[in-house]
């Protein structure tokens, strides 16, 4: 019986003090990796999908309250704003959707008008060589200038020409873009 | 003298991968390259001299039966930890080892060490014998990377090396690559150990 108290002790302890340590170095390192994951996945498609600005967008960027889950937790986006002279020219802010396998992430640049200014996929898992195409500058340059009402396929009235072999993918950046700019009037209201 | 001991035995005699023929998973599937061969190698380190620690610390509180349950948490905590750090501190590395960094807890030089030695010997001991393990293994890995990496893309921690008109053997980067590199070491060290007299 003592040997049974002393074993559900030390093993306690050993779990109960490693968890504390755990949760301490979490929080402890949980800055340095926010700015990590910023400045190695969303960094690059900031500055892709930006241009003519003297901020530093990461560092400016702000966190917006838009509107509130199912569950009743608030939304919350990152805007990166791109400003020149104090004056903002254009903001990045990032948005999601299912493609053929799972979520396409994308960064999303927008002009004052509401009008993209360029798009870049961060993380997808589409099929090398189908879907992950949707990378390439061809496709992604097709979105430049254009607004909600015309980021649909060409088929649907649109100005997006589909990747052939890979419309599910096709279709995500399309959704995760069309939600992105959907969110726009209420992003602006805060920003420009 | 015999801390010096316990520290250089990891570096010949008991050098993990080559001479136990340990931790192969990590070997095996993260040296596509030097530099993360390093970087898993070092992670591995960490973990292996600070369980080593703990555990030579808590060798009299821990009542036999649940010392494997106690060593794997001490293990896991430090394996998280190690995760986080890198998460926090080296980004790409985090993100090019993948999987294989929460893997660590499984890596059987780590729980082999902890049972074999840390538990039956005093502090400053385990501490030697991790640490030497540990770089006998980051040693290994990073060798093991170097060489599918000069052979495979023609480079080393990412600089060109080979002359221009070298053409990488793209099979070395990739598994079977990993095997037949592991071989030729194995037997390279073991011509290299058979001529030595035997200690």
């Amino acid at each position: 019986m003592r040997d049974l108290i002393k074993m559900v002790v030390v093993l306690l302890v050993i779990c109960t003090t490693s968890g504390v340590v755990l949760s301490y170095v979490n929080e402890a390192t949980k800055a340095p990796r926010e700015y990590q994951y910023i400045k190695f996945v969303q960094e690059p498609s900031i500055k892709a999908v930006l241009s003519d600005y003297d901020n530093d967008p990461v560092k400016e960027r702000i966190k917006l309250a838009v509107g509130e889950d199912e569950e009743g937790n608030p939304i919350e986006i990152v805007v990166f704003p791109a400003k020149k002279g104090g004056a903002t020219q254009a903001i990045a802010y990032s948005a999601a959707a299912k493609g053929y396998h799972d979520l396409i992430e994308v960064m999303v640049g927008v002009g004052p008008e509401g009008k993209l200014t360029g798009i870049s996929i961060m993380t997808h898992t589409e099929t090398p060589g189908l879907g992950a195409r949707i990378v390439e500058p061809e496709f992604t340059d097709q979105f430049a200038g254009l607004d909600l009402d015309t980021t649909k396929l060409s088929a649907e009235g649109g100005k997006v020409d589909t990747l052939s072999g890979a419309t599910f993918s096709t279709v995500g950046v399309i959704t995760a873009v069309g939600a992105a700019l959907e969110q726009f009037p209420q992003i602006k209201k805060e920003t420009f | 003298m015999s801390v010096v001991k316990e520290f250089t035995k990891g570096f010949w005699q008991e050098l993990p991968p080559f001479r136990l023929v340990l931790g192969l998973c990590p070997t095996l599937a993260v040296t596509t390259m030097a530099e993360n061969g390093l970087g898993m190698g070092l992670a591995t380190t960490f973990v292996l001299v600070f369980s080593n620690l703990l555990v030579s610390i808590l060798r009299k509180l821990i009542p036999g039966k649940v010392r494997i349950a106690s060593y794997i948490v001490v293990i896991a905590s430090f394996v998280v930890m190690a995760e986080l750090l890198l998460q926090a501190y080296w980004y790409p590395m985090y993100k090019a080892l993948g999987i294989f960094v929460p893997l660590i807890v499984v890596n059987c030089i780590i729980l082999g060490r902890a049972e074999a030695f840390a538990s039956k010997n005093p502090i400053i001991l385990s501490l030697a014998d991790g640490l030497g393990i540990g770089l006998g293994f980051t040693i290994s890995l990073t060798v093991l990377g170097g060489i599918r990496e000069i052979l495979g893309s023609g480079k080393l921690f990412g600089a060109e090396v080979m002359w221009s008109s070298f053409e990488p053997l793209g099979f070395m980067v990739k598994a079977p690559g990993a095997f037949v590199c592991l071989g030729f070491l194995l037997g390279l060290m073991n011509i290299i150990s058979r001529r030595r007299p035997a200690h």
